[in-house]
């Protein structure tokens, strides 16, 4: 069984048909191509360097790529991508990050004190602006202590900031993140709180060992369900989109 | 209006010591190497950075030395890494960071070029990066404000950015400066709004009239543009949108020297300090290998070869 796979579909099913997602690369790219040749067939992709609505013909590695750009319907610049999330035009984000709080807050910046750090991570990026103002969020993030952290080194993308209200206070216009997608399963938030909790477990994961793999205790879920393995269609579908398991290994 | 091409060596004139630049691109494509490879070759210090996503430029020039502080939003290496030099030169206390998001940054330099105080948005709010200065006290950056128009929004402000230089690589201009990219064309014409003195290299230069023909085309009037240069692949190791990939081998192969400081410095004195010239460092990489990265002109990429 594939993890990638699980994730993959995952991320395919938060995308619903006729939204407009801004994605990057790697596993949410493949997860976008997965929605619109399953249920999704009405999704538009925007990246965040000025590509939008493109037809490639083979999986792209970087969203500046010239291979990426092909079939595009419209190729302008970074600021015309970015304004469609401020003009409420972009329905759902995905993410990536190094550390991530029980708020969904992220931390692409620094590890160690901000202004002399132990490692100097790449920066925020679209990634705020994303979770900024897309309608939705979904954050895409394997489990682990050093990752999944009581506070974060620095806050670079907001999640739900310090829960309730916190959003609107910051001008923020959208709802923030709505689930987190880990290799052992699916994280949602409490509406209550916003805080984290579990949501699906991936087979085989029990609710203590994805506890065991996150830094903070979780809110108490509602309902907790099992997904299902990929069918044979789903894995050959996997396969056509990144022929070489270059973000979706098709084996662990 | 007058003719504005110039020599190599006359643009990079217009750069001293202590400037502050910013320069086109995005991850490995039309970033002004052929420029900066040239620059680092002559030496300068204390330069600072405005930048959106040039993260060759930025990586290169904390590789030589010669990068004191930098605003930006994300400087990668897509596919590689980290910027190796640039992030350890964080690290080590030598190069000092101010961070934004993509919007944020770019709406910093639409507040310059639009000669405003500042610019409303709706991002970074409640984050680090509004809270937390780098080298900047915060409220001299971002504040979150209550419209003024008494609706009740809150509402981020973010003051203006003035890069000293803009450098942008670009596929061709007429002699007077206007400007023509294929391709996403990243963050160029807010850049170029914003900063004092703008320079552009260009893979063609084309008769005004060739520009008249498809005037849509032009990112850059000329109006905004002070000095252009025929530098053919500028941009390379990096592509140009229509003319030639990146050459991920090349990138490759520094990336891979950048993991140490010394061969990362063996690196730089070999391949960007040791050519005499534009010529020689093209001579140095060879007319096969360029040539060699040409795009299919209708797929506008490469596309991998077919194995026999």
């Amino acid at each position: 069984m594939s993890r990638d796979a699980l994730m993959a579909m995952a991320a395919a099913r938060e995308i619903r048909d006729g939204d407009v997602a801004f994605i990057g690369t790697g596993l949410p790219m493949v997860a976008a191509y997965l929605a619109k040749a399953t249920h999704a067939p009405e999704v538009t992709l925007v990246f965040e360097s000025g590509i939008i609505d493109p037809a490639p013909l083979e999986l792209a590695t970087g969203v500046g790529e010239y291979r990426l750009a092909f079939g595009a319907t419209s190729i302008r610049g970074t600021r015309a991508a970015l304004t469609l999330l401020q003009q409420g035009k972009v329905d759902i984000g995905f993410l990536g990050t190094a550390e991530i709080d029980a708020y969904g807050n992220l931390n692409t910046t620094a590890i160690g004190e901000y202004h002399h750090p132990d490692v100097r991570l790449p920066g925020s990026g679209g990634a705020n602006d994303i979770a900024s103002m897309a309608r939705r969020s979904v954050v895409i993030a394997r489990t682990g202590r050093r990752r999944f952290v009581e506070t974060l080194h620095y806050l670079t993308t907001p999640g739900h900031l310090t829960g309730p209200g916190a959003r609107k206070d910051a001008g923020l216009p959208g709802d923030g993140p709505v689930r987190v997608i880990t290799d052992m399963g699916v994280l949602g938030f409490s509406p209550e709180t916003q805080r984290m909790r579990a949501e699906r477990l991936f087979p085989g994961v029990t609710l203590e060992a994805l506890q065991e793999g996150i830094g903070f205790a979780l809110d108490p879920p509602e309902e907790v369900t099992t997904i299902a393995p990929p069918d044979a269609g789903t894995l050959a579908l996997l396969r056509r989109i990144d022929p070489a398991g270059t973000y979706v290994a098709l084996e662990d | 209006m007058a003719d504005k091409r110039v020599s190599l060596d006359e643009a990079l004139a217009l750069v001293p010591d202590g400037a502050t630049l910013t320069a086109g691109g995005f991850a490995h494509s039309h970033q002004p190497m052929g420029f900066f490879r040239a620059l680092i070759a002559e030496g300068r210090s204390d330069l600072s950075l405005m930048g959106v996503a040039e993260c060759w430029v930025a990586e290169w020039l904390a590789a030589a030395g010669m990068l004191r502080k930098a605003w930006f939003s994300n400087f990668m290496f897509e596919g590689f890494g980290r910027c190796r030099r640039f992030s350890e030169g964080i690290e080590n206390g030598t190069i000092a960071a101010e961070d934004h998001s993509h919007f944020g940054m770019i709406m910093r330099l639409v507040a310059g070029a639009e000669r405003l105080p500042f610019m409303p948005m709706l991002s970074q709010g409640g984050t680090d990066i509004a809270l937390l200065g780098g080298f900047e006290q915060p409220e001299d950056k971002i504040r979150v404000i209550d419209s003024p128009f008494g609706d009740g929004q809150r509402v981020t402000v973010t003051s203006p950015l003035v890069p000293d230089v803009a450098v942008i690589h670009a596929a061709r201009a007429d002699r007077l400066g206007n400007v023509q990219l294929g391709g996403a064309s990243a963050v160029i014409e807010e850049q170029a709004a914003a900063a004092r003195t703008v320079i552009v290299t260009v893979e063609k230069i084309v008769e005004t009239d060739e520009i008249r023909r498809t005037p849509e085309a032009t990112l850059l009037s000329a109006l905004t543009v002070d000095a252009v240069v025929h530098l053919p692949f500028g941009a390379w190791p990096t592509g140009v949108y229509g003319y030639h990939d990146p050459d991920m081998d090349f990138l490759s192969n520094y990336y891979a020297a950048s993991r140490d400081a010394g061969a990362c410095s063996d690196w730089v004195d070999r391949h960007l300090r040791a050519p005499a010239d534009h010529w020689a460092w093209l001579d140095a990489a060879g007319m096969a290998r360029l040539l060699a990265l040409r795009t299919d002109p209708v797929l506008g990429y490469r596309p991998a070869e077919v194995p026999a």
